[in-house]
């Protein structure tokens, strides 16, 4: 049925491999990224100051407009001039490799959603958690951290549970920009043996297997930060008297 | 007579000064230059329709709300703009809210240890142990590792008073504490605010339980439209109110 030695199949099982490694590589890198960028801007885009929500405004038009693969190109082959022409004379001429780009691109890209997210959540909590703080001379920095924004995270979650799943899913995005990641190995993989329906299908694969992976632990963060958030059980009146 | 010894000079000076505070919302004057001044370990309780600007009056004194014009000095210390002296009174004054306000992530315990780790620099054990006291004091030592929203209205309020406890502050101060629970847990409640103001702390409580008034008020305010428009020990208060606006609003609410 397949013309496809033993020895082949595990030369070009190893490349995917690789190319697998270098996809998770740049998931978590940009992912890291947008989230920590997104809940920075998020609780930034808050202040009452016109001059940020216009930058906000302008920020999150450019980057939930404009298509990743873009902004990936324009950081890839236009980023080195960038940087020489902000770091002037005394820089050292910057290359951008594409795994950089990527990951620059797509966490700038996906911090504007998260933004977005987080903004929402620390809309929705009521007042009070704030004036609760503040009246307990919390200090701002640790009122964000240990108050606010571990009730963020949960409202938050299933919106950025969508985020990451979209991010997996445009991480093969950045092998136009030359970056050998598992889609790029893939498609060497099938044209190479003429076989494009095992690699695709086999990487496909790989792409629900990670995002199964990642939908159990969401649900167990879920678990985890919906704690005390169940209601007491309603006692019955024979309970009451006992 | 023997003469008393002089008086440490502290005491003489009032817990809580207001002179001529005004608070805006825009055109609105919620507070239209009030004067009042609350003594060392004086129970006072304000009452008055909403709106009447009461809930602002006490979150102007720990700077929730910013005010515009008037001096509002703490414990001898000027309420300014300046973000350290804010701290310095939150440290003073305890606050109780009308919805609690307890952190719904953290358990009744960890509620009442965040704050005087933070501020007092306590150790882990020290904190609970202070947390444990004060939550004992509120009769809920045993439900400290219960998260609030398995405790019930009454006893998240309890909770909330234990937490503003922790910071052993010297002025407590109370907005409508029992004007979001079911009628069954407001007695609870008012019993463990009593007991506190047996203790010897300042207290301001905006509430309109008249009979909680009675029983510990030292003085009673009544406010409306942004000013002080009675004041009076509770018995001549409710018995023998002198506005025709005080009379007015003991009709509506005792009806």
């Amino acid at each position: 049925m397949t013309n496809l030695s033993l020895a082949d199949l595990a030369g070009y099982l190893r490349q995917l491999g690789e190319g697998a490694l270098i996809t998770l590589e740049l998931f978590f890198a940009s992912f890291a990224l947008a989230f920590v960028l997104g809940v920075l801007i998020g609780v930034a885009t808050l202040a009452r100051s016109r001059v940020i929500r216009a930058a906000w405004r302008v920020y999150a038009s450019i980057f939930m407009g404009v298509p990743s693969l873009l902004v990936i190109f324009l950081i890839f082959y236009g980023g080195s001039a960038m940087l020489a022409a902000v770091l002037g004379e005394f820089g050292a001429r910057i290359d951008i490799s594409p795994f950089g780009a990527g990951v620059a691109a797509l966490g700038i890209v996906y911090s504007a959603y998260v933004a977005e997210l987080v903004r929402g959540a620390i809309e929705n909590l009521p007042k009070g958690q704030f004036e609760g703080a503040r009246a307990l001379a919390i200090p701002p920095f640790i009122m964000w951290g240990r108050v606010i924004l571990p009730q963020v995270m949960r409202l938050a979650l299933p919106g950025l549970v969508n985020v990451w799943s979209f991010m997996l899913k445009e991480t093969p995005l950045v092998s136009l920009a030359g970056l050998q990641d598992l889609v790029a190995a893939t498609k060497i993989a099938a044209g190479a043996t003429k076989e494009p329906f095992i690699f695709f299908v086999a990487t496909a694969l790989v792409f629900i297997a990670f995002s199964a992976a990642s939908l159990w632990l969401a649900n167990r963060l879920e678990v985890r930060l919906d704690r005390g958030q169940r209601r007491a059980p309603v006692r019955s009146p024979a309970q009451a008297e006992a | 007579m023997i003469p008393r010894p002089h008086a440490a000079e502290p005491a003489a000076e009032p817990a809580i000064l207001l002179a001529q505070v005004v608070k805006r919302y825009g055109a609105h004057r919620a507070l239209a230059g009030v004067d009042l001044q609350v003594r060392r370990g004086e129970k006072l309780v304000i009452c008055g329709p909403s709106g009447s600007g009461k809930s602002t009056l006490i979150r102007c004194i720990n700077a929730l709300e910013r005010h515009d014009a008037g001096r509002i000095v703490v414990n001898g210390i000027a309420l300014t703009n300046d973000e350290g002296t804010v701290q310095d009174i939150r440290q003073e004054v305890g606050m109780v809210f009308q919805h609690f306000n307890l952190f719904p992530h953290l358990t009744a315990l960890e509620n009442c240890m965040l704050a005087p780790r933070l501020n007092r620099g306590l150790s882990k054990a020290q904190a609970e142990k202070l947390a444990l006291a004060h939550l004992e004091r509120v009769h809920l030592a045993d439900q400290a590792r219960k998260y609030p929203a398995r405790l019930s209205g009454g006893q998240q309020q309890r909770v909330a008073i234990a937490r503003a406890l922790c910071m052993e502050p010297r002025i407590l101060l109370f907005d409508e504490p029992t004007s979001a629970l079911d009628p069954e847990m407001v007695k609870e409640v008012l019993g463990v605010i009593e007991e506190l103001a047996a203790s010897g702390v300042t207290m301001i409580c905006v509430t309109h339980e008249m009979g909680f008034a009675r029983r510990v008020a030292d003085r009673c305010v009544f406010m409306d439209r942004g000013e002080i428009v009675e004041e009076g020990d509770a018995a001549r208060f409710f018995e023998a109110p002198e506005s025709e606006r005080l009379r007015h609003f003991l009709a509506q609410i005792l009806r």
